[in-house]
């Protein structure tokens, strides 16, 4: 018996101890915080605060695919980050869930809260209170490469404004040779196509979701089908190289910096990229156009909110609102390509004269977002509906059976 | 304390079993009871619970995409053990008896399996890959293909790749099994055979399998549960791509849960699937029993 009290003693110890704090007497704060895999310019904002205040951020990056899951399990297990960079549509699903630290008060404190980009601070608003404010602004547009549509005989100052225009565009390119492919898209990546394809409806007056966000509309709405059409012409005749078809989106961005690229889906983060590791590469930006005209753009990005639960919300803040300051806006993001998340400040000393930026920033004016809890099993997820409905209705040309499909898996998902 | 020698024979034959209880209870007997308890809820991965009964039983029979990976993973299971078998089989005949150096050949074979699935599972990603994969670059060189393939972007071929390298993965663990049941079989009865005039298919047949029944029955049911509980593989390989046809049910149930938070769902599922395996099970040993 001596033994067993032992060793209820020996255990009792070790909880004890374990449940101790690590070390008392360390007053530093550390913060934590994740990031998606994406290049906002939350890398140089983290160094330069941690080189200049006592309280340090450890900045995590996880895969942008995997966000959802790892915050949801970091969440669920009790040890979410304190500071999270979040996709803007998730935000609603995670505020609803009441995982983000409500900061209302600390909003409404900002003088420049009116200029904060409407889309992310509309997406970081849940049942009237603030959870996030913005930290990347992105709005998506086409990239082309000048050097190509001058070869192929196209005015390069008079870029597509229809869908037809586009596709004589990539039909130009295309016969430049076996190597140069009129465009781009990533058809195994879901987020890219959100962000890149929707705006296509969007521009023409449709959408795969009602004004509410109560049903899909994807068999109501005939210009879901066009557009699906219009893809699947782009993959029959061969206008994108084939393993287009399977990038998971590793080659997002990077496909259109071979220079054998005529257009490609695109987004704001994507031209520091372009200018400044790719200095040959010869691109201007226009808006995704409709069917017949129009312009539309998927108001992307991420929004910045602190985690329930976390022992430093105060401090954290302060964090974020230097991120929103001018030293910040200007000195890291303007002055790295990056567009400043106040609207007041598009207009800086690094955009002036720089038309491919005012360009890429007026695509936020037509940007549009959907409001819904259930975007990432929607749209994100590489398992989802939007995906299957893309691959089987443009690189099979099933697109009837395509529609069907995806109606019904939405509004299975929609319906809970 | 004076305990009579059987009383303390029985009380160390409970302190040896001790250890193996409390581990089988805290990883497995509590866990699943809390899985019961789960799948009886609407449980989001955080946020409110609610008793919902057996509403995320009666779901499973709607769900489209559950049917789809039950269906997907026995047939994956059907076409990967037969070949992880045989060549197993092969495998561990070639690496029977002990001649020199033969020690070089079963650590080449048996290699693979040390490495883990999702490094395995990388490895052949980029092996398979159509710019730099090695496969496409054979093939392209001695002209069997005309342009390079995408072996994991096509439904019908991302199956057989992925069986390829499972095979390659898994082949060395059940040659190893075989191999020990091999060598149990006295060498006698195969002298008193060939004495009396037997084949090398008659010795097999006579011989070698019926003495292996146990051996086999212990391989194929490690391999078929591991079959049936595969991830790894599709998660990494194919992200259950092209047109979500390589979706097992492991990862359909992991999707619900950590993708879609819907714990309780994914625990509905995971009852089903033990209840599943618990039946297949208990018909592999029925099938392989040791005939009185």
């Amino acid at each position: 018996m001596t033994s067993r009290k032992l060793i209820l003693l020996v255990l009792a110890i070790v909880l004890v101890l374990g449940s101790l704090p690590a070390s008392a007497q360390d007053e530093e704060i550390n913060m934590t915080m994740w990031v998606r895999s994406i290049p906002f310019q939350t890398q140089a904002l983290v160094d330069e605060w941690n080189a200049s205040n006592d309280s340090q951020i450890e900045l995590t990056v996880i895969p942008s695919a995997e966000f959802v899951t790892k915050m949801g399990a970091a969440i669920a297990a009790g040890e979410p980050p304190d500071i999270a960079s979040i996709d803007l549509i998730y935000t609603p699903a995670f505020a609803a869930a009441g995982q983000l630290v409500d900061i209302t008060d600390f909003v409404k404190e900002l003088p420049y809260a009116d200029t904060l980009t409407p889309a992310h601070m509309a997406l970081g608003m849940y049942e009237g209170r603030n959870y996030a404010v913005p930290t990347g602004v992105d709005g998506s547009f086409i990239v082309y490469n000048i050097d190509l549509f001058e070869q192929a005989g196209l005015d390069p100052d008079n870029p597509p404004t229809t869908w037809d225009e586009m596709l004589d565009a990539m039909r130009a390119i295309d016969a430049l040779g076996d190597e140069v492919y009129g465009y781009w898209f990533s058809m195994n990546c879901a987020g890219c196509n959100a962000f890149t394809f929707l705006p296509f409806i969007w521009a023409s007056g449709g959408d795969v979701l009602s004004d509410d966000y109560a049903e899909a509309t994807i068999t109501s709405d005939p210009i879901v089908r066009d557009a699906l059409a219009f893809y699947n012409t782009i993959w029959e005749e061969g206008l994108v190289p084939e393993g287009a078809s399977i990038d998971n989106g590793s080659n997002f961005v990077s496909a259109f910096t071979g220079g054998n690229i005529g257009m490609a889906g695109m987004g704001n983060f994507a031209i520091p990229l372009f200018t400044n590791d790719h200095p040959d590469l010869n691109f201007d930006v226009f808006h995704i156009p409709g069917k017949e005209g129009g312009a539309a753009s998927f108001g992307g990005g991420d929004v910045i909110a602190i985690a329930s639960g976390s022992q430093h919300v105060e401090e954290a803040w302060r964090f974020i609102e230097w991120t929103m300051s001018d030293e910040a806006q200007i000195e890291i993001y303007a002055a790295n390509g990056q567009i400043p998340v106040r609207l007041e400040l598009v207009n800086n000393p690094y955009f002036e004269g720089d038309e491919r930026q005012m360009t890429a920033a007026s695509a936020l004016a037509v940007g549009f977002t959907p409001y819904t809890t259930v975007y990432n099993d929607l749209f994100n997820d590489p398992n989802g509906p939007w995906l299957e409905m893309l691959q089987v209705a443009i690189l099979d040309g099933d697109i009837d059976g395509a529609i069907e499909l995806g109606q019904e898996r939405f509004t299975q998902i929609m319906e809970g | 304390m004076n305990l009579s020698w059987t009383q303390r024979r029985k009380l160390t034959g409970l302190l040896f079993v001790m250890p193996t209880v409390a581990f089988v209870t805290v990883f497995f007997i509590i866990p699943l009871i809390m899985t019961v308890y789960m799948s009886f809820h609407d449980w989001p991965l955080f946020g409110e619970r609610a008793y919902t009964g057996l509403e995320n039983y009666q779901e499973l029979s709607k769900d489209r995409q559950y049917l789809k990976s039950l269906d997907f993973t026995f047939r994956y299971t059907a076409l990967v053990t037969p070949p992880i078998f045989i060549l197993g089989f092969i495998l561990a005949s070639l690496v029977r008896h002990n001649i020199p150096y033969i020690g070089i050949f079963r650590t080449i074979f048996f290699l693979p399996v040390v490495i883990g699935l999702g490094v395995s599972s990388l490895l052949w990603t980029w092996m398979l890959d159509d710019r730099i994969g090695i496969f496409n670059k054979i093939l392209l060189d001695f002209h069997l293909v005309p342009k390079a393939q995408l072996f994991l972007g096509r439904p019908n071929t991302a199956m057989n790749v992925i069986i390829l390298s499972v095979v390659w993965k898994t082949v060395g663990f059940t040659m190893i099994l075989l191999l020990a049941g091999l060598q149990a079989i006295p060498d006698e009865l195969y002298e008193s055979a060939e004495v009396d005039g037997a084949g090398y298919f008659r010795k097999l047949f006579y011989i070698t399998l019926p003495l292996m029944r146990r051996t086999i029955a212990l391989a194929l049911i490690l391999s078929v549960i591991g079959s049936v509980l595969s991830f790894d593989q599709f998660y990494i390989m194919t992200r259950g791509g092209p047109r979500n046809s390589t979706i097992s049910i492991v990862f359909w149930i992991f999707n619900n849960s950590f993708t879609y938070f819907k714990m309780g769902y994914g625990a509905a599922m995971s009852i089903v699937l033990l209840a599943i395996l618990v039946a297949l099970t208990g018909l592999q040993l029925y099938v392989l029993r040791e005939k009185e």
